[in-house]
């Protein structure tokens, strides 16, 4: 008798859990759930990403929330591995019942989680991992791209320096995906745009790698007439100051993607090499408009800095997280998804659609170099060329072309 | 590739300084590991935390007076005091405590301080990369067999080897230096004399923070400071070591100059590969010799 009871206990507790829970919902809040790397050099750009998406949420629950509901965000430190990414994914999922997944910078965790999104039929916002694969080939309904990736950076240099005449080209950078990656991206471009370029040679450094004058001496005594340096990290700074210090900057010219980027150029204040070309989605002094000013003005109050591309990239998500669940009338990820797809946003550099066929975000890109500046402590970017987004993306086609493959 | 062009005098000879004066940071960061190594037998894991410790000081020194050349110069001389002064706190108050316990709890909380520093730096300057300036007669570079060498890098080629004279002064000429050597091949004996082995042992960690410290500030001005720089010189520098021989401070000096000059050198023949060079040469090194260069001490 007492074991009928208690399986009927455990089948009413059941029984409980199922109804109330879903009843109870209606009164929960929207769950998102951030997996990024906030260890190590990769924080200057992953809390940018975290606190522009902060502010956007703050403002919104200040009006009353997404829907009447709460919009809540947590944080998982990957600490840059693969398998402390899968885990926090899926506990994230299974026990945080977020509705929402995004991040991350690194492109091998952006891929595992992409895969489990997948099955699990959650919305993932890819924020800063630049790796094209994410919406080209690997692309799914569940997955959606908020950075450049690999291959609208390459599009964008070669853009900017098949107008140059260096036709001898050196290309080094950080040997990992993101590195090899770009590299590629830039120039399997430039080739298609110029067919007279040649590539005397290659150096790969491991990521991470402090002192990089020894790669520049060897570069220098082989005189290209141009070099592409694919770098991430830290290693950003390492190569321009190493420039300097060498006098290589001088010699011969240097495309550095993320050269005009703040996060490069802050720590150099006044001793940043001048004339080096760089691509970047986001200045917080250009393009001048008032949605950007605005975004700055916020940003800078709330953290006491300026913000850097990684706030754009936050911000852009959470623009599409607020407005897509506004458009789809309720929490249900289908409708979500169906109503973020094409869905056009404000944004501090003007307004961001989200493409339909591919789900990656199409963003201006801004081809500068640096060069000293009298209204900061820093070098800024100038002479910014602003290369369209649809100029720098693959095509439907191709993306489809990628995906049957 | 024309491999005329790569192979003439003046490319060896620049790539030679430049492998010479990288070798030299890590040999002063080494040094210290080695040290530490020889007299408490434990790899101090903790060792590229303070190392980082010591460049973030070193930035935050400098910032102070604006980037001036006292800046630097009192960088060079008080970022690695805050790190011994950091090193002198975590060994009083915690690492004096363990020396009567087995060997892996001293490994264990050096690893624990690794962690902890790491944090304790994320806290204290924040995720920012941050960069600050040689003074300005140690920037950009004087040609040197015909190519550019940067003057900073021929500064650290001066500092090197001073630190190695120090170095060597210190071991075996003061008395302290002398018990630690003493401590590094016989502790029993040492103890057994009437020495105070914990201080023996905790003026040894402090020195060899001292040195990381110094390594972290004399590479500053080079580099970018930031977080995550602990985790590529631990393994180098563990790597350095073993192939110097364990806890032989003049170990350290080989093994950081095959380090340093293989890189240089892969980096100028074989370009796309040059990152396996030094660690091809700890395997060649290790095979053929497997306790190290010089005379292990343990």
């Amino acid at each position: 008798m007492k074991k009928v009871l208690w399986i009927f206990i455990v089948l009413l507790g059941f029984f409980t859990l199922f109804v109330i829970y879903p009843l109870s919902s209606d009164a929960r809040p929207i769950k998102v759930g951030i997996i990024d790397c906030y260890s190590g050099s990769a924080t200057t750009f992953t809390y940018d990403v975290r606190d522009a998406f902060k502010i956007a949420v703050d403002e919104v629950n200040a009006k009353g929330g997404v829907l009447g509901k709460k919009l809540e965000f947590t944080t998982r430190d990957t600490k840059f591995k693969v398998d402390l990414g899968i885990s926090m994914t899926k506990e994230l999922i299974m026990r945080e019942n977020i509705d929402i997944l995004m991040g991350t910078i690194s492109s091998s965790v952006a891929l595992a989680a992409s895969e489990i999104v997948k099955g699990e039929k959650i919305p993932f916002f890819c924020t800063f991992s630049k790796s094209a694969k994410i919406t080209a080939e690997k692309g799914h309904r569940y997955v959606f791209g908020i950075t450049e990736n690999t291959s609208m950076i390459g599009k964008a240099a070669a853009v900017g320096l098949a107008k140059k005449p260096y036709v001898r080209y050196w290309i080094a950078g950080d040997d990992y995906e993101y590195g090899h990656a770009l590299a590629d991206g830039v120039w399997g471009n430039l080739q298609k745009k110029r067919a007279d370029v040649k590539m005397l040679g290659q150096s790969w450094w491991k990521v991470g790698e402090p002192e990089l004058t020894p790669y520049l001496t060897a570069i220098l005594s082989a005189k290209p007439d141009a070099v592409i340096f694919a770098t991430g990290g830290a290693s950003m700074v390492n190569i321009m100051k190493a420039a300097k210090a060498t006098g290589f900057a001088q010699k011969i010219p240097m495309f550095v993607h993320t050269a005009t980027e703040l996060s490069t150029l802050m720590p150099l204040g006044q001793q940043a090499p001048e004339g080096v070309l760089g691509t970047s989605n986001y200045h917080f002094y250009f393009p001048k408009t008032p949605e950007n000013d605005a975004f700055v003005k916020v940003f800078k109050k709330e953290y006491g800095r300026y913000p850097k591309v990684g706030a754009l990239y936050g911000y852009i998500a959470a623009q599409f997280i607020i407005k897509g669940f506004e458009k789809a009338g309720k929490v249900d990820t289908e409708r979500f998804i169906d109503a973020i797809e094409g869905m056009k946003v404000g944004s501090p550099v003007g307004e961001v659609e989200l493409r339909a066929c591919d789900h990656q975000a199409v963003l201006p890109m801004f081809l500068g170099k640096t060069k000293r500046s009298r209204d900061y402590p820093f070098f800024i970017a100038t002479d910014i060329t602003t290369i369209p987004g649809p100029e720098v993306m693959p095509t439907c086609e191709e993306i489809k072309k990628a995906r049957a493959k | 590739m024309d491999i005329g062009q790569v192979f003439t005098f003046s490319a060896l000879g620049s790539q030679f300084l430049v492998g010479l004066s990288r070798a030299m940071i890590l040999f002063i960061v080494c040094s210290g590991m080695s040290f530490v190594l020889g007299v408490l037998r434990v790899p101090n894991v903790a060792h590229g935390s303070l190392y980082m410790i010591g460049a973030f000081a070193a930035f935050s020194i400098a910032s102070l007076f604006g980037g001036s050349s006292t800046g630097f110069w009192l960088a060079l001389i008080f970022a690695p005091l805050v790190v011994a002064l950091v090193s002198l706190i975590a060994e009083r108050a915690l690492f004096c405590h363990l020396y009567e316990r087995e060997h892996l709890m001293l490994l264990l909380f050096t690893f624990a301080l690794m962690l902890i520093l790491d944090d304790l730096v994320k806290l204290t300057w924040g995720a920012e990369y941050k960069s600050f300036m040689a003074p300005p007669f140690l920037r950009g570079s004087i040609p040197i067999f015909g190519s550019p060498f940067p003057r900073y890098n021929l500064f650290l080629l001066i500092i090197g080897p001073l630190v190695a004279i120090i170095l060597w002064l210190f071991t075996n000429k003061t008395k302290i230096g002398k018990i630690s050597r003493a401590a590094a091949v016989d502790r029993e004996m040492v103890g057994a004399v009437g020495i105070n082995v914990s201080w023996v042992f905790g003026a040894a960690f402090v020195i060899g923070c001292y040195l990381a410290g110094l390594g972290g500030a004399l590479v500053a001005p080079i580099v970018s400071i930031t977080l995550g720089m602990d985790q590529t010189i631990i393994i180098e520098a563990f790597l350095i070591v073993t192939i110097g021989g364990l806890g032989n401070m003049w170990g350290a000096l080989v093994g950081s100059l095959i380090f340093g000059l293989t890189q240089a050198f892969g980096v100028l023949f074989w370009p796309q590969f040059a990152i396996v060079f030094p660690y091809v040469a700890v395997v060649i090194i290790l095979i053929w010799k497997p306790t190290g260069m010089l005379k292990s001490v343990w």
